[in-house]
């Protein structure tokens, strides 16, 4: 078949304009099916038992009176809840869990809310009845969930050696404005609307598994390792996701534990995870200490960046938070090095949290920045722009498409940035507040995962297109429908769209910001196959009115297909697979995944965050007033929808800054602020005023769209713009997130 | 929509719910347990090809309780565990599963519904005390085909990402209409402020309210 080019993306009626979500209509309705809204005939209820000692073994577990409770219908323990299997190690992007212990492998128990049971009811109050009513005797030993990390033992093999350059140690002695402090980030935790959950169903050694799973397919090969079945016997479904922000990328024990019961009383089961137990046992980003050590000129350029951190992990699982990610490439610095380590505490395993790594090395990195400004009586704005690199420094390679400079004057110049004044407490609004201006630049690596699409043309004259790859909220279910409805001419109300299912073509997680890109392409290669079929079927099919020419000599416009130039004669997509009596034509669609291959460009998106904080000191009332992003994560293709992610991430950026961190009880070890009500995320009332501006460079680089994927660089950065803007109201740095009250209780009243 | 053809069954679409709700209409909801279909594969269709409706699962629990609860309109006699909440009530034995749990405390508004018209969380609300009370969902307030104004506008604003909180969203904003609320955008982030949406679609979520006040 003569194969023709694609339709140019550069020029589109859809793809890079604003499109209504074409899930819109269900998920205002109450219709979408989110994993929990699952049931089945026969369905029953589990609910976890949860350990209430972070540290120590079972010595007996007396599940007697649970099991005689009204509808309960098993309550299985270490010892009777049947094979579950460890992942075997494996190679590179594949069968990732970060809990790679199975649930009740033994009586160890070394969190506070580890699964040490599961009962299973009727219904759902039964099965939390006697949960709660299983009796469990420890042997209790000392836990550790101390908060200092830094100068605390470091979990072997020890401090780890990450990116360096030149001699960082006699840079930093030697240079002539020195900065050095240390910035820790607490335990945050995802938090997702939609609750953890699973619904197993069992039946003739096939398990289908309806779960909250960022990544179906990993989902089922790891389900699949773990409960010693071919993956072939498992199916992943995950229709719609409540979110997750990485906290449902990697499975988690609770699916273990419904799949396993399901098993074992050959019915249906249905496991919600608690909020509370979504504070133990479904991951968290951990809490982290880090060493910024940042030497300059009087210039102000920079000629030493030593990055030193500490995360916690637990007791069996080496989390590494990886907060150096950004530091090596940001800025332009002869001597640099970054280090790590682990030290372990009795806590829930660590995963990544939306920005992994970025996110809180931004922080301490970019309030060091803004404190080395302030030492060299220097904007902070002028300081990032006089150490802008023209390579990425890590490595040598040219950056793809780098604008971090014109972020950081777009935004200065939308947010009013030169009516700055520098002294401390000196700007105030018009009802008399102290206004804190702040700004931190941030950055989140780009790439394509390995992705395979269907697109089916069907008689009704509609589009089926169907990808394993879920939909976590940020938009693909539309942007795959733009991308269909661009090369068949259809109109996107007309492209049906199936996603979440680990039985389809496999597609990629949705993390790492990379499910636009690596899912778009595949669409467009898929859609653009199947169109060149009809073409075929249009040019052979008895009756036709194309008789005799060649199907390169046709073309699909508007949905319907004629000769090249020539209006008439025309049939519609419906037309020729009717005259032909096919009922549909698939094409295939692949996009090739970056992961693992030879690097050539440096692949970034990058943004600029201003951030003015309103301060009372009255009434110790601090509040985040106005927020201005500027982001160059190059073409959005769906605008609407990449403006509602930054705005959603700068919201969680204010969460993180001012308002979230678990607490752990020393006593008990247990996360104490453990629910919504304690674990303050931001609310519709605590938004700021909110301006987001996309720079328009595409990156050509890394697909023939220009998209990189907006899903955590809007995050990265508010933080420290926001800390930033407190010390420029108040004169005091917090270090420590997020910035309490009683953090600025010191403040003077009355400044400038 | 067409009639579904028996001896051809198309696989059903994630995007294609009404029929199951065409289903439940025509199976006389209350109290069943249903099978759904929401399944895309060949495979999986075979897997757990859907039932009939199942027999009165919740009878079958031990000491259940007749409850009837008055629910869009319908009336619907159930037995469900005398613990049982209005949300699990609606959710498990209902399967009205537009009215979401995320939380179970009363601390994030997902589970939004009205009760005799006012906004309340229905994981607070034990089913057996509001037999009298006419409770309204989700459900009841529109339709992909027939959206509710409010509804409308939460699509033309994008008032949403994932979804999930938007049930509860769009309960609360709806009871908000008839609500003393100031006018201005503060007022309305402060009288929404009882629903997290953890995707952060706060000024989206403004813009559609106050799109429907404007109308109003």
């Amino acid at each position: 078949m003569q194969d023709q080019a694609q339709k140019a993306v550069t020029e589109s009626r859809i793809i890079g304009v604003s499109t209504p979500r074409i899930d819109g209509p269900l998920k205002t309705t109450g219709t979408a099916m989110y994993t929990s809204d699952h049931n089945f005939p026969g369905l029953v209820y589990a609910w976890p038992v949860i350990a209430t000692i972070a540290s120590g073994t079972i010595t007996s577990m007396d599940t007697a009176r649970a099991a005689a409770m009204p509808g309960v219908l098993a309550v299985y323990t270490h010892e009777n809840i049947g094979p579950l299997y460890r992942t075997p190690p494996t190679q590179g992007f594949s069968m990732i869990i970060d809990e790679r212990r199975p649930p009740l492998e033994d009586n160890v128990v070394s969190y506070y809310g580890q699964y040490v049971g599961v009962a299973v009811a009727s219904s759902v109050e039964q099965a939390r009845a006697a949960a709660e009513a299983v009796k469990v005797t420890y042997d209790k030993r000392s836990h550790n969930v101390e908060e200092k990390l830094i100068g605390t033992p470091i979990a072997e093999p020890g401090i780890k050696k990450g990116t360096a350059r030149g001699d960082v140690t006699s840079a930093f002695k030697n240079a002539a404005v020195k900065h050095d402090a240390v910035y820790s980030t607490p335990n945050e935790t995802h938090n997702p609307i939609e609750l953890h959950a699973s619904v197993a169903v069992f039946k003739d050694g096939r398990y289908t598994l309806y779960e909250t799973s960022q990544a179906v397919v990993n989902h089922r090969d790891v389900m699949a390792a773990m409960l010693g079945v071919p993956p072939e016997n498992v199916q992943v479904i995950t229709r719609f996701l409540g979110s997750g922000f990485g906290g449902k990328l990697w499975p988690w024990p609770h699916a273990m534990l419904a799949a396993a019961t399901a098993r074992n009383i050959n019915r249906p089961v249905k496991l919600v995870v608690s909020r509370s137990m979504m504070f133990q046992s479904v991951g968290h980003r951990p809490a982290i200490d880090q060493q910024i050590q940042l030497g300059a000129e009087p210039s102000g350029k920079l000629v030493a960046l030593g990055h030193h951190y500490v995360n916690h992990t637990a007791m069996e699982a080496e989390y590494d938070e990886g907060c150096g990610e950004a530091t090596g490439f940001l800025y332009s610095c002869p001597n640099l090095a970054v280090t790590s380590g682990l030290v372990r505490r009795n806590v829930g395993v660590p995963t990544a949290m939306r920005g992994p790594g970025a996110v809180p090395g931004l922080y301490a990195l970019e309030s060091a920045m803004d404190e080395l400004a302030v030492k060299l009586k220097m904007d902070p704005v002028q300081l990032r722009l006089l150490n802008e690199p023209d390579k990425d420094e890590s490595n040598g390679l040219p950056f793809s498409s780098r604008h971090l400079k014109e972020c950081l004057t777009v935004g200065a110049e939308k947010f009013g940035w030169a009516k700055r004044t520098p002294a401390v407490g000196s700007m105030k609004n018009e009802d008399g507040a102290t206004l804190g201006w702040g700004v931190a630049s941030c950055a989140w690596g780009a790439m394509r995962i390995d992705t395979e699409m269907s697109v089916e043309l069907l008689q009704d004259g509609t589009a089926r297109v169907t990808c394993a790859t879920q939909d976590i909220g940020g938009g693909t279910y539309t942007a795959i429908a733009q991308m269909v409805a661009h090369e068949t001419g259809l109109p996107v109300a007309k492209v049906n769209v199936i996603l979440g299912d680990s039985a389809l073509p496999p597609g990629p997680i949705s993390g790492g910001s990379w499910t636009t890109a690596s899912v778009t392409p595949a669409a467009l290669d898929a859609a653009h196959h199947a169109v060149q079929t009809l073409l075929v079927s249009a040019a052979t099919f008895p009756n036709s009115p194309f008789k005799g020419k060649k199907p390169a000599e046709l073309e699909m416009v508007d949905g319907t297909v004629r000769a090249k130039g020539s209006a008439t004669p025309q049939l519609t997509m419906a037309e020729v697979l009717k005259g032909a009596n096919v009922k549909g034509i698939t094409g295939t669609g692949k996009s090739q995944g970056t992961f693992g291959a030879k690097e050539e460009y440096s692949f970034h998106s990058y943004g600029a965050q201003f951030v003015e904080v309103t301060w009372q000191p009255e009434i110790a009332r601090l509040r985040v007033s106005r927020v201005v992003t500027v982001i160059d994560g190059g073409r959005m293709l769906n605008p609407r929808a990449a403006r509602n992610q930054i705005e959603g991430a700068v919201v969680m950026g204010v969460g993180m800054g001012m308002l979230e961190g678990v607490e752990y009880d020393r006593a008990s070890g247990a996360p104490i602020n453990a629910s919504l009500a304690d674990y303050i995320v931001a609310v519709n009332a605590d938004c700021p005023h909110i301006d987001v501006t996309f720079l328009d460079y595409p990156d050509y680089k890394l697909n023939a769209l220009g998209a990189r994927g907006v899903g955590e660089i809007g995050l990265a950065g508010v933080a420290p713009a926001i800390t930033n803007a407190v010390y420029h109201a108040t004169g005091i740095r917090v270090r420590r997130l997020p910035v309490r009250i009683e953090d600025l209780m010191g403040a003077p009243m009355h400044l400038a | 929509m067409a009639p579904i053809d028996e001896k051809d069954p198309q696989p059903l679409t994630s995007l294609e719910r009404i029929s199951r709700r065409v289903f439940l209409t025509r199976a006389g909801a209350a109290g069943v347990a249903t099978a759904t279909a929401a399944v895309a594969a060949p495979l999986s269709a075979q897997a757990q090809a859907p039932t009939a409706a199942a027999p009165t699962e919740a009878a079958a629990v031990p000491g259940a309780v007749p409850v009837t609860l008055k629910v869009n309109g319908s009336t619907h006699r159930v037995m469900v565990d005398p613990r049982a909440t209005v949300l699990d009530t609606l959710r498990e034995t209902l399967s009205l599963t537009g009215t979401k749990k995320g939380c179970d405390h009363g601390q994030c508004g997902a589970c939004t519904v009205h009760l005799n018209g006012r906004r309340v969380n229905s994981c607070l609300l034990f089913a057996t005390m509001h037999q009298n009370d006419e409770i309204t969902t989700i459900e009841g307030i529109g339709t992909p085909e027939k959206l509710h104004p409010m509804q409308a506008a939460f699509v033309q604003e994008d008032g949403y990402q994932c979804g999930y909180c938007t049930s509860g969203q769009i309960m609360s904003a709806v009871a908000l209409l008839k609500e003393p609320v100031g006018a201005d955008d503060a007022s309305v982030r402060e009288a929404l402020s009882g629903n997290i949406c953890r995707c952060g679609a706060y000024p989206n979520i403004v813009a559609a309210v106050q799109a429907v006040r404007h109308m109003a």
